[in-house]
């Protein structure tokens, strides 16, 4: 991960801040310790890294949120400032001697700088309707919460005070969006139990239907996360809200992924088939 | 003001039955779908099953034929007809496949039936309904 130069940087941080926090997070240093020191395939390191991973969390939130209002959606940034936290955990060497702070919080600004590189639009958009797309997509989180189902653009409207058609003009530039980037990052490293337990679930709906045999190669070649979305969709017969709750992305980037999953799909059933 | 304001709101389009040009028609649904307010789940599974309907019959069509799309909004609804010529009269849409498998999940009904009175036609009718509670 190189410094960006094109990406945006976070305002500094004030050093005196630097002492509280060392104590807030003095009890997970023993844990950091017996993490590194275990074999990757000792199944108590699992349990420590996930420990980890939550203890630090509010470092990875704390620095996602200093990145926001650029233009990307916040739950997005937390993400990728996730995944940074995650690689930090797994990479971070005690025995080097550095503290974990002055690994990670690189590890994991270099994610999120990395993210803006990445995610960008398709075409160009002007500045006003990327800050639209931000608040419509805050908003739907919040509709989306307090309604249980997706929300209408009427309904958007009303709670952003906003004319109709300036959100539906909004949504458009939503397609716009390229979203793709951020999901290669994230597919490593999505947990494969829920996956499991899905393909289970799922197993009785794939054998109705006679593709098995080409269907099946090509659902195992995506990335963990996408295959996790297509299954959801198509074979548990969730929403495109329910799964954005179930996955924790938002709707539009579920709506963006499941659109360009079945065109890959469609392309590689097409090569492959007849 | 709404779309469908009293009966039903017509929409149709041809295009040459090109992969290019569906983008096009799927950029129509999701507007219509917005307009009529749907709910994003619903503007969002519309989008995709006319892009998969198109694609569908694209595939069939005859070369350099068209494809017609016709939109017709019903208070809270809209439904689509896809529909093509093919080369030779009984070419069918496989329901078999995973395309339509997916075709039933985005839509709330679907159908593939050859066209009144044209042997070599082909349509895939699918209804969307606005969302899940009114």
């Amino acid at each position: 991960m190189t410094s960006a130069a094109a990406g945006p940087g976070p305002a500094d941080e004030p050093e005196d801040a630097e002492e509280s926090r060392d104590a807030e997070y003095a009890h997970l240093v023993p844990v950091l310790a017996e993490h590194a020191k275990l074999d990757p395939s000792d199944p108590r390191r699992e349990i420590l890294r996930d420990q980890l991973v939550t203890g630090y969390l509010p470092v990875a939130q704390h620095i996602a949120r200093r990145f926001a209002h650029r233009g990307e959606p916040l739950d997005d940034l937390i993400q990728v400032a996730t995944v940074g936290l995650i690689n930090a955990v797994d990479r971070f060497e005690p025995e080097r001697g550095s503290d974990f702070f002055s690994f990670a919080v690189p590890t994991i600004s270099g994610e999120v700088r990395r993210h803006f590189r990445d995610q960008g639009w398709s075409m160009r958009v002007p500045r006003r309707l990327k800050d639209l797309h931000v608040s419509i997509n805050a908003a739907i989180a919040d509709l989306s919460q307090s309604l249980g189902r997706a929300p209408r653009p009427s309904e958007l409207a009303e709670q952003l005070g906003l004319p109709a058609n300036e959100v539906l003009e909004g949504l458009a530039a939503g397609q716009a969006y390229r979203g793709s980037s951020l999901d290669e990052i994230l597919s490593g490293d999505q947990s494969g139990t829920t996956l499991g337990d899905l393909l289970g679930e799922a197993d009785a709906e794939l054998e109705r239907v006679d593709y098995q045999q080409s269907l099946q190669p090509l659902l195992a070649e995506l990335p963990d996360r996408e295959r996790t979305i297509v299954m959801l969709r198509f074979f548990g017969n969730l929403t495109q809200t329910q799964i954005a709750d179930r996955v924790g992305v938002s709707q539009m980037h579920v709506s963006r992924l499941l659109a360009q999953t079945l065109t890959r799909l469609r392309e590689r059933l097409e090569s492959g088939g007849e | 003001m709404p779309v469908a304001e009293t009966g039903a709101a017509v929409v149709e389009i041809r295009i040459s039955a090109r992969p290019a040009l569906i983008p096009t028609v799927r950029a129509v649904a999701s507007d219509l779908a917005g307009r009529a307010d749907f709910d994003l789940d619903a503007i969002s599974d519309l989008r995709m099953a006319v892009d998969e309907a198109c694609t569908t019959l694209v595939a069939l069509a005859v070369p350099d034929g068209m494809l017609s799309c016709k939109f017709v909004l019903i208070q809270d609804q809209i439904e689509v007809t896809v529909s093509t010529s093919t080369p030779a009269p009984g070419a069918e849409v496989r329901t078999d496949s995973f395309g339509w498998r997916v075709l039933q999940t985005l839509a709330d009904e679907v159908t593939a039936a050859p066209v009144d009175g044209v042997p070599e036609a082909l349509a895939i009718r699918l209804t969307k309904r606005a969302g899940a509670t009114q």
